[in-house]
């Protein structure tokens, strides 16, 4: 396989020089990545948890405006 | 008479051009016949034999295609990015959004990307090759061509021939695939979908977020994301309803079309008709295999840690090939069980295979620019 491979001028094959950057790639990129999207995911949890938060704070404020109008009225 | 000879002197000097004839005939057959992206393979199969009829004038240094190409891929690559746009505004990451954990699914099917760089460092590609090469695993053609373009890959043609044709392949590799790593019972397992209503504000704020993330930790990323994601806020925002449709419909069709023919610069037969273009496409599909595995082996994973079991599965439409990967993996699903529909799960996962793609395109630049 090896012998097939030096058959191509262009190719180095097993050359370490290149190997082993191409090990960092994998560590690297695969920690970065999921560091990207752990961050995404905590984002969009906590904005989702302020959003729902301040929705049912508004709805309550809301129902206590609507009860206490009938005796404003009154 | 000799003026009505010369094409013909020309081409029996460079015989080579006549297979990249046949190339750019089978890749408008498959365009045509078999429906394999059409939209790319037909402008790059006939762009395939403009480029290679003797003394063509379009690749000469004013030539059309020659033009298109230096302006809107080696200068600034901005063909493929502003193709992200359109990609942007044609997503719906309302699935995605009522169960963020499927982004984890989106990332870890990216693993073929870098398996793929390994393998072909240790084949002899150099590194910019290789890393070129392993990000036809991201299925996503656009990145592709970023990527390859901004490393300077000798080898741009054969990779975005690779990677639009796998594309189109999705349908046929991951089945096989999947049920190689995965039991007839895991094939089966349910999941309750609650189309939970996600707000008006957090839909614009998502692109935003991600912005922010991705620019954060990997910066290189940012053209891709930025556009994608830029896209998406015009789709989400509310009030810009018909640039949104323009982007989705004319400014896509526009940039697929000169993209497609743009591409074709890079096919020329001295360059593409070479023997490592063999092994490229060998890496590509091995790249495309590793991804799925990637993607179903996490899913295992994180049902080892939650109550709620995800099907295996979800973790092939992980990959960026957006919506071929989660009709595959609903497919499966309903012949495996009639009654279980996984395709918003699977949305959810393939849109996320959608951002990670483009972000990893941009860590792949970011690692490897101290190396060039």
């Amino acid at each position: 396989m090896l012998n097939m491979l030096l058959a191509f001028e262009n190719l180095q094959p097993m050359n370490w020089e290149v190997i082993k950057p191409a090990l960092n790639f994998l560590w690297q990129g695969l920690l970065a990545i999921f560091v990207v999207i752990g961050l995404i995911i905590l984002c969009v949890k906590v904005t989702s948890f302020a959003i729902a938060k301040s929705a049912e704070i508004k709805k309550r404020r809301e129902e206590e405006k609507n009860a206490q109008s009938p005796d404003d009225n009154s | 008479m000799d003026f009505l000879l010369q094409g013909f002197e020309a081409l029996a000097d460079n015989p080579k051009m006549i297979a990249m004839w046949l190339i750019g005939g089978i890749l408008i057959y498959l365009a045509i016949k078999k429906d394999m992206e059409p939209a790319l393979l037909l402008p790059m199969g006939f762009g395939a034999i403009l480029v290679n009829l003797p003394l063509s004038p379009v690749i000469e240094e004013h030539g059309i295609i020659n033009s298109l190409f230096q302006v809107g891929i080696a200068a600034s690559e901005a063909m493929p990015l502003l193709l992200f746009i359109g990609i942007g505004c044609m997503i719906d990451f309302g699935p995605l959004l009522t169960n963020p954990k499927l982004f984890i699914l989106g990332g870890a099917a990216q693993l073929g990307i870098f398996v793929t760089i390994i393998l072909a460092a240790m084949i002899g590609f150099p590194l910019n090759d290789a890393a070129s090469i392993g990000i036809i695993g991201a299925a996503d053609g656009p990145t592709a061509i970023l990527v390859a373009q901004k490393v300077m890959s000798n080898y741009l043609g054969p990779i975005m021939v690779v990677a639009y044709s796998y594309m189109a392949l999705v349908p046929i590799v991951q089945p096989a695939v999947v049920k190689l790593c995965t039991t007839k019972k895991e094939r089966k397992i349910k999941m309750k979908y609650s189309a939970k209503q996600v707000s008006k504000l957090m839909r614009i704020l998502f692109p935003i977020i991600v912005t922010i993330c991705a620019g954060l930790i990997a910066p290189d990323s940012l053209s891709l994301v930025g556009m994608l994601m830029f896209g998406n806020l015009l789709r989400e925002c509310g009030v810009l309803s018909s640039l949104s449709e323009t982007a989705q419909t004319t400014f896509s069709n526009i940039i697929t079309l000169l993209l497609g023919i743009t591409i074709a610069f890079q096919m020329q037969a001295d360059q593409f008709l070479q023997l490592e273009t063999l092994i490229i496409m060998i890496l590509g599909l091995f790249a495309f295999v590793f991804d799925t595995v990637g993607g179903v082996m996490c899913a295992k994973l994180m049902n080892l840690f939650s109550k709620e079991k995800i099907n295996p599965m979800l973790g092939a439409a992980g990959i960026s090939a957006f919506p071929m990967a989660a009709r595959v993996v609903e497919k499966m699903g309903i012949k495996e069980d009639p009654s279980n529909h996984l395709l918003m799960h699977a949305v959810g996962a393939n849109v996320s295979g959608q951002i990670a793609s483009a972000i990893v395109g941009g860590l792949i630049i970011g690692i490897l620019f101290p190396y060039l």
